[in-house]
């Protein structure tokens, strides 16, 4: 398996501990990763507000037309990117017009794109093609008796739904949950709005949504949170603190990347866990399963 | 008694003809996309009734609503929509038509202005610069806002979650503005 990855502004900032956990889990499962070179930002759900849908993914299409050489697969980690590079992709096999008009202007910075890449989402490359009995082969250290909710965010199961799975109330992470010996809870709110980037801008959104979320959570009574998304892993672990100040949260949640709860199962060293970049501190509820600071 | 609703024509004929415009025609006001929406409560109006406005060319009251820049992204409405009208997209497009006409008002629309300038300028957005251009974008009275999250950024440091240096500008920084010109041209070629 080889894949081109694609990282995302994000991993080179607040979701470092999301780009070392995938890196050290991804060499466990054999999935070779190849960084686009001189990849750009994907526009996230900004730029297409700024200058309209047509020009950002062109934005977006200059990274496939930088894949495209090497014909593997690309693997994107972060919601947003996977759905501006998969929703740009498709329409660029779909619609004839618009394959045009984005060629002509790759054309003007001397990119090509043929169209013939696939744009993945991780948790689905991790279900479909490493497949849930090499993960669960890769644990060394199951997570019996931990209980967690999965949080897949509301943009990974929504940009094709059905594709993959439910657009409202997905279950295929909680397969890899199981997987690692731990017990997915029912969680209804795995699929709901986070906040998004309000958090700048008008932060009670975030924290509003976040006690919503975190609540749930609770009271299905998961012990730690885990997420595919940079933005709600940010939102819900960031943001905790403030949550706490304006609404009454019984108990801190731990909120952890799916890859950081899959690199402590398959016993990777404490750099893969990469907790130490964790806001709301995971040791009380991971202290049975040997994990120290 | 109240006068009849009268539609008025010209000023939706505007928002038709942007890119994802048509799509609106398609609205038959169920109300699906208010019920679904994660931000609904922040909205002046919500979806359905922005449409509505345009309807009745009531085009300040539109352009004033705060519905599109509340707009998170989250897809449900575009999931659940039973007349398959891309909602998200036609929000992508009312956000920069806005924007070109003027109407920045709300924050969100700094932020996104802020958010290209970083894309523009590196060809990646880096979170420090991406919050150093928001604030000076809106003054005084938003610096002191972002001065009670004072104890979240002191956190995100401690955990080394925001990177002190900015990432070094793409190598094909040029090229990458190169094509979006072309592709802004091309839009107003398209005339939209």
């Amino acid at each position: 398996m080889r894949y081109s990855f694609y990282p995302g502004c994000s991993m080179e900032g607040a979701a470092v501990p999301y780009l070392k956990s995938f890196e050290a889990v991804a060499d466990v499962l054999y999935m070779g990763l190849e960084e686009i070179p001189d990849w750009n930002c994907c526009g996230a759900t900004v730029a297409s507000g700024v200058i309209g849908d047509y020009p950002a993914q062109v934005l977006a299409a200059r990274n496939l037309a930088l894949a495209e050489p090497k014909r593997f697969d690309i693997v994107v980690p972060c919601s947003s990117c996977y759905m501006n590079l998969a929703l740009t992709n498709k329409k660029f096999q779909d619609d004839k017009h618009f394959r045009a008009m984005v060629k002509e202007a790759l054309r003007a910075g001397g990119l090509k794109y043929r169209g013939t890449l696939k744009v993945r989402q991780i948790v689905e490359v991790l279900i479909n093609d490493v497949g849930i009995d090499k993960i669960r082969a890769a644990v060394r250290k199951p997570l019996a008796g931990l209980r967690v909710a999965g949080y897949v965010g509301c943009q990974t199961p929504r940009v094709f739904p059905w594709q993959f799975d439910d657009p409202e109330q997905p279950v295929f992470m909680d397969r890899i949950i199981e997987a690692l010996g731990a017990t997915p809870v029912k969680f209804p709110m795995k699929a709901r709005c986070c906040g998004s980037s309000h958090s700048l801008t008008k932060p009670e959104i975030t924290t509003g949504s976040g006690y919503n979320i975190i609540s749930c959570a609770l009271e299905d009574g998961a012990q730690v949170i885990v997420t595919p998304c940079p933005m709600c892993q940010m939102n819900l672990d960031a943001y905790q603190g403030m949550i706490k100040q304006h609404h009454q949260l019984k108990t801190e949640m731990p909120v952890l990347f799916l890859t950081q709860l899959m690199a402590i199962a398959f016993d990777l060293p404490p750099a893969a866990w990469a907790l130490k970049y964790n806001i709301v501190s995971p040791f009380e509820a991971l202290a049975p399963y040997g994990v120290k600071p | 008694m109240t006068e009849p609703l009268k539609y008025k024509t010209e000023f939706a004929e505007e928002i038709y003809a942007l890119e994802n415009g048509p799509y609106i025609k398609k609205c038959m006001q169920c109300g699906m996309c208010d019920v679904s929406c994660a931000t609904r409560n922040e909205m002046d109006f919500s979806p359905r009734e922005l449409f509505m406005l345009l309807r009745t060319g009531k085009r300040e009251d539109f352009f004033k609503a705060n519905t599109m820049w509340m707009c998170s992204t989250c897809l449900m409405c575009k999931v659940r929509c039973p007349r398959g009208i891309p909602l998200v997209d036609v929000m992508h497009d009312l956000k920069s038509h806005a924007i070109r006409l003027g109407y920045t008002d709300p924050p969100q629309a700094s932020f996104y202005q802020a958010f290209w300038q970083e894309i523009l300028g590196r060809g990646r957005v880096f979170e420090g610069g991406l919050m150093a251009r928001y604030y000076l974008k809106r003054g005084w009275s938003e610096i002191r806002k972002g001065f009670e999250m004072r104890d979240l950024g002191m956190k995100m440091v401690m955990h080394s979650r925001i990177p002190i240096k900015p990432p070094k500008a793409i190598r094909g920084l040029k090229g990458m503005r190169a094509i979006i010109e072309r592709a802004q041209e091309l839009t107003q070629k398209e005339g939209r």
